[in-house]
């Protein structure tokens, strides 16, 4: 009997489980209890399965038995996998909770300082574009980020000054490598522009203070530009401009790709036709050769190689003030850069990353009767390794070698000064995400210099908090070192850091095709170089100055609002005073005006294929010391600075671009500062000279055509 | 022995047929395909996405499934108001799935060129510059792997069309490229039958580019 109710359940059981199906039912939600439709439910290893509908209720029948698991996916959230028995008619599954996955995409990112140029990241304020298509850039990186805030525009210069810092406190880099002299050098109020092309690059961080313990030697601000990966199609770029030429050739398959290109820049042919305010004896020119190449290295790696090397030069004439007597001036300038750099990823979510680049910058420059001769020469070798513990932790190591020598050689007294530097620096920087809404980063920088025999540490933290749906905190502080320049430094080897401290908070909201974000700061200045004399004429170098900068910058675009319009707006306002230089009190330095202004509109016209750009910067005037008021240092300001430029690009064809622009339409005559005499005149008078503008305006026209068998290609980044 | 050895061969002939002609895998993917062709809503269409996965899956030596969910979602990211880039950038994660199982594809490469069509679609303006040689390379890549595809000539037609636009030019080589594709439409139709798996889409497409021809 026993036998027999065994048997016949045991045929119950079997039947049971090969004809009946199994019904699973069930519930799927996110963390906090929210229903979660479209989730894919299904039993693994098979065609059985479902998706969960709008109010995260599932079910299912299955005809598979035995032990099975469930798998739970969707995208952006972490897959689910769940063992289960099929021995019943209905398999009611308990609320199941899937946790969201903190990706680059959703989780919040940290912007206190930080201002990124890409077409990817969703915390954008610049498109690579953009650099090109900004009227008062004129091609130029630096002219674009002119017009971000916490920057100031310093016409006769040309660099990129950052809340209230001079134009040496910005490190910039390229793909993680120092760039040595990344501005051509120049002289006597003639503005330098960035050597490299913007069309080199893909995308660009720009960091206007409380930056990554990836970088550092500067006080202010970093500038890492990206070069682009592989070109996806060969072609030729020919361009004709008003100021040279150029042609630009690559060759690219799908692993690997290189360009090669040429320029060569004369401003004399222009300068004959409109009228300089510099008496130029010879008008500046260069040549430059650059080649750039990538290649894919196995599944995930890839190296790039890069070398550029140029040549230029200009000879002026330059009036003293008080006398009819002028000076001439000759500069000749050679450069070099070269750097490879390899990444992949390893297995374990490992991404290593080497590279080494190597700047050699050497001027020749004849003031009169002195001749000197000044070499700089910078190796610098890195390594960094980037380490996903998950999706909330990830860490960065690396290590940093920069040899750099420097050396000024006065030709016919044949006096020879010089220094060689070693530094090495270690760094690592933690991300931990809490969850989606808030990160925090810390990082700790440590350096080490021979020559000024000095060891020091940069403690580094931020901080981003989610608010709301469109808005975001940040919060950044930190401490930053940098080197005295190298005329000071091979004045007196004992020189030591300067450092400043930072901390910013920053508020930023997005929402599609609208950026706002206001941001405040305070840093102080230790340790800035002071010294007797002129800044020619130095003596008695000291670590002795120091100073402060704080102050609050806005930023809004909007490219929706207006058809086929885009704009931005930025007011920045610094207070700054330091003592540096020949400034033993603590002055309002002349490259840190207070109040700075800059708008941007494009508006394109589809019918007249063309685009037209406008773009106004304004500023409350430079800082400069006037003796016939008294004997202190800026206690004079110039009158307020204002430059409207206007561009027009038009594109006839795909492959063809031409390009207009004016700088200063208004012709507003600019001047920032004064050159004064070192006596008095018989009326007991400084006479002075004021250093403005080489010309009211600046025009550019050039034409720019690409060459390809794809003959919608164009070059609109060689603008 | 000659007669064991004989049957093991029998046995793995017949596992391999039987392997190429699943019909539980068919079955399931003309479902899908069947299901795809009549989608609503979002909510249907993310269930004929997620019908492809599992398949994908299951049988994770087959690329259709994951060229069909990536078809889907681009369709989708088109069709429906949904985070745009988030759904092309899944599509191009299944592509890539995708191209794994079956490198030097035609139809995954075509597919891949409209996904990047779909990303350059979201910003034309920033994008454009980058993306449109991107998608115009994998189109001409697609069509040298494959002369008689007709999705890789009709999607080229209508990246040229959109460049005319922009440009002012005649859609004179757009028009002429659609009129191809249709041709090559139809000389695939003969080869449908019953149990026909691959892509056969494209029709829609190329009437949309025509439109603009008169």
């Amino acid at each position: 009997m026993k036998t027999f109710l065994l048997i016949t359940s045991l045929f119950l059981i079997e039947s049971l489980s090969v004809f009946s199906q199994t019904k699973i039912t069930g519930q799927v939600d996110d963390v906090k209890g929210e229903a979660l439709p479209g989730v894919n439910i299904f039993i693994k290893g098979s065609f059985d399965g479902t998706s969960s509908k709008l109010d995260g209720s599932f079910e299912f029948a299955t005809e598979l038995s035995g032990d099975q698991i469930l798998i739970f996916q969707f995208l952006g959230f972490k897959t689910k996998e769940l063992p289960i028995a099929l021995d019943q008619e209905t398999i009611n599954i308990s609320s199941i909770q899937l946790m969201e996955m903190i990706t680059e995409m959703n989780a919040v990112t940290i912007s206190a300082g930080a201002m990124q140029a890409s077409d990817q990241s969703k915390s954008v304020i610049l498109k690579p574009l953009d650099i090109v298509t900004t009227p008062s850039a004129m091609g130029d990186i630096m002219g674009a980020f002119q017009t971000l805030p916490g920057t100031s525009t310093v016409g006769n210069d040309g660099r990129l000054f950052v809340r209230g810092g001079d134009a040496s406190e910005v490190g910039i880099y390229i793909d993680g490598m120092r760039v040595g002299n990344a501005y051509g050098t120049t002289t006597g109020n003639v503005p330098t522009r960035t050597r490299f092309n913007p069309n080199l690059f893909k995308g660009t961080f720009f960091s206007t203070g409380g930056y990554s313990a990836e970088y550092g030697q500067a006080l202010s601000s970093a500038l890492a530009l990206n070069t682009k990966d592989l070109s996806v199609r060969s072609q030729g770029d020919l361009s004709i401009m008003t100021v040279g030429g150029g042609y630009s050739h690559t060759l690219a398959n799908d692993r690997q790709s290189i360009t090669a290109s040429a320029n060569y820049f004369n401003l004399g042919p222009y300068q004959q036709l409109i009228k300089q305010k510099v008496d130029f004896e010879e008008a500046p020119k260069s040549w430059d050769v650059e080649v750039a190449a990538q290649k894919k290295t196995g599944k995930n790696g890839l190296l790039k190689v890069m070398a550029r090397t140029e040549s230029g030069g200009m000879k002026l004439w330059q009036p003293l003030p008080g006398t009819e007597k002028r000076i001439q001036v000759d500069l000749r300038n050679d450069y070099r850069y070269a750097q490879a750099n390899w990444r992949t990823i390893l297995k374990k979510d490992w991404m290593i990353f080497a590279g080494i680049s190597y700047s050699k910058n050497f001027d020749k420059i004849t003031y009169d009767s002195l001749k000197v001769d000044r070499t700089n020469e910078l190796i610098h070798i890195k390594s960094t390794a980037t380490k996903d513990f998950s999706d909330r932790l990830s860490a960065k190591f690396g290590v940093e070698y920069f040899r750099h020598t420097f050396s000024e050689k006065l030709t016919e007294a044949n006096q020879v000064r010089d220094y060689k530097d070693h530094e090495t620096y270690a760094f690592t920087e933690w991300d931990y995400y809490f969850n989606k809404s808030l990160v925090l980063r810390t990082g700790l920088r440590a350096g080490f210099s021979t020559v000024s025999d000095e060891t020091w540490l940069d403690p580094r933290v931020s901080l981003a908090y989610q608010l709301g749906d469109k808005g975001q905190l940040s919060f950044a502080a930190g401490k930053f070192h940098q080197l005295p320049l190298e005329n000071y430094r091979v004045l007196n080897t004992t020189l030591q850091n300067s450092e400043s401290d930072h901390l910013i908070l920053n508020y930023l909201f997005s929402k599609e095709g609208f950026t706002f974000r206001a941001e405040t700061f305070y840093k102080n200045y230790d340790g800035l170089v002071t010294f007797d004399g002129v800044e020619t004429n130095a003596s008695n170098l000291e670590n002795k100055g120091s100073g402060y900068a704080r102050g609050v910058d806005f930023f809004f675009r909007d490219r929706k609002t207006f058809k086929e319009t885009d704009y931005w707006i930025t007011y920045s306002f610094v207070d700054s005073k330091r003592s540096y230089n020949q400034f033993q009190t603590q002055v309002q330095p002349s490259f840190a005006p207070r109040h700075n202004i800059s708008v941007v509109v494009k508006h394109f016209f589809p019918s007249l294929k063309s685009q037209l750009g406008m773009s106004f910067s304004y500023n409350d005037g430079y800082t400069y010391s006037n003796p016939n008021v008294d004997n202190s240092a800026m206690n004079s300001k110039t009158k307020s600075f204002q430059n409207l430029s206007l561009s027009w690009s038009y594109l006839p064809k795909p492959n063809l671009i031409i390009h207009l622009a004016c700088t200063n339409v208004l012709g507003r005559d600019n001047v920032f500062g004064y050159t004064y005499s070192p006596t008095p005149n018989p009326a007991g008078v400084f006479e002075s000279i004021p250093q403005g503008q080489l010309a009211p305006r600046f025009l550019f026209l050039g034409v720019f055509l690409t060459l390809s068998k794809d003959k919608t290609a164009n070059n609109l980044n060689n603008l | 022995m000659k007669k064991s050895i004989f049957t093991i061969a029998a046995l793995f002939m017949w596992i391999t047929f039987a392997m190429a002609a699943d019909p539980a895998y068919e079955a399931a993917m003309k479902k899908q395909i069947t299901a795809m062709q009549s989608i609503p809503d979002l909510e249907a269409s993310q269930q004929v996405t997620n019908g492809f996965i599992r398949i994908a899956e299951a049988k994770n030596e087959e690329w259709l499934p994951l060229y069909y969910a990536a078809y889907n979602q681009i369709i989708t990211a088109f069709r429906f108001d949904v985070d745009k880039d988030q759904f092309f950038d899944q599509a191009l994660d299944l592509i890539k799935r995708a191209d794994e199982i079956a490198p030097g594809n035609s139809e995954i490469t075509a597919l891949q060129g409209f996904a990047t069509m779909g990303k350059l679609s979201v910003d034309p303006a920033s994008r454009g510059q980058e993306m449109s040689p991107q998608a115009m390379q994998l189109f001409g890549k697609a069509i040298n792997l494959d002369r008689a595809n007709p999705r890789a000539v009709i999607l080229m037609s209508q990246m040229e069309l959109g460049m005319a636009q922009f440009f002012g030019s005649g859609p004179e080589k757009a028009c002429g490229m659609a009129r191809m594709g249709i041709d090559l439409l139809k000389k695939e139709e003969a080869k449908i039958t019953n149990s026909y798996l691959l892509p056969t889409w494209g029709k829609r497409e190329a009437e949309s580019v025509l439109e603009n021809c008169k």
